[in-house]
């Protein structure tokens, strides 16, 4: 693995995912969630667990970066993108559930899945633009001249 | 194809129990603490579809993602994209555990269970699913 290339991919994976993040759930989706002001920390209480926000994101994105990086042979932004959208459907999957049992209204649901969605397929694709592992069965043969 | 409906019925199975087991008996105590973020029992019982529909996406995801790039090497294989995608899971926890207050202790249990949870369904998918070369070697 490149591990300098993976490093370049993680960083703008984790800037990516962060500032989307920051724009579709904190600003975008602001009105819808303040409808259920009762399922969100206060501003104050929100700053003192920031830290942990930050933390998650860069867990998600490490972990996005490593599957691109050594389980997605073919590599490439497209590729990768596909494999953004997988795991998107996961975190989908578990925002129905939390949608289930908690009290959220069905446009937070469907605001978390769009971006979600968004989120992970463009992810995806940076890192596999990025992240470029040459073929490992590659060889360089000098051509005779004739 | 058979393989990939296999793993996906049997991994699913699998986590609905362990859903259930876990959410609905072992941490019903945590729950019980923190009413205000829950729904009332009613009401989640009728919105239990989304809850099948929930899990069965990602289950179809898992073994897709198996099915992508982890095949042929079976139950290890399998074992090691559970452990990545519950990590990757626990990252998305810890972004809930910052905006809203659920208990650490949720957070916590949650997380250990869902390192077991997924080692089992990896290990599932990887013991059913092989790819077409693979079985005809």
């Amino acid at each position: 693995m490149n591990w300098k290339k993976f490093f370049f991919a993680f960083i703008a994976a984790f800037g990516f995912i962060f500032l989307f993040g920051f724009l579709w759930y904190g600003k975008l989706m602001h009105g819808p969630h303040q409808e259920v002001p009762i399922l969100w920390r206060t501003e104050t209480d929100f700053g003192n667990h920031f830290s942990t926000l930050v933390f998650g994101h860069i867990v998600m994105a490490f972990f996005l970066t490593l599957l691109c990086a050594r389980f997605v042979p073919a590599g490439g932004a497209g590729a990768c993108a596909v494999m953004g959208i997988l795991v998107a459907l996961v975190y989908a999957g578990a925002d129905m559930i939390t949608f289930a049992v908690q009290p959220l209204t069905t446009k937070i649901l469907w605001g978390w899945i769009v971006g979600v969605l968004i989120q992970f397929t463009i992810g995806g694709a940076i890192i596999g633009a990025l992240y470029k592992a040459p073929p490992s069965n590659m060889t360089f043969v000098k051509e005779r001249p004739r | 194809m058979k393989r990939f409906i296999l793993a996906f019925v049997a991994a699913y199975i699998f986590i609905f129990f362990w859903g259930w087991l876990l959410n609905g008996v072992l941490l019903k105590d945590i729950y019980v603490q923190t009413p205000n973020l829950w729904r009332p029992q009613s009401e989640m019982m009728s919105l239990f579809h989304w809850i099948i529909i929930g899990q069965a996406l990602i289950v179809f995801a898992f073994v897709m993602i198996y099915a992508s790039g982890f095949a042929g090497g079976g139950v290890a294989a399998g074992i090691r994209l559970g452990v990545l995608l519950e990590i990757a899971a626990i990252g998305m926890r810890m972004g809930f555990y910052a905006v809203q207050p659920i208990p650490g202790k949720l957070i916590f249990f949650g997380s250990v269970s869902g390192i077991i949870e997924m080692i089992i369904v990896g290990a599932i998918v990887g013991a059913i699913y092989k790819p077409a070369v693979a079985r005809m070697s």
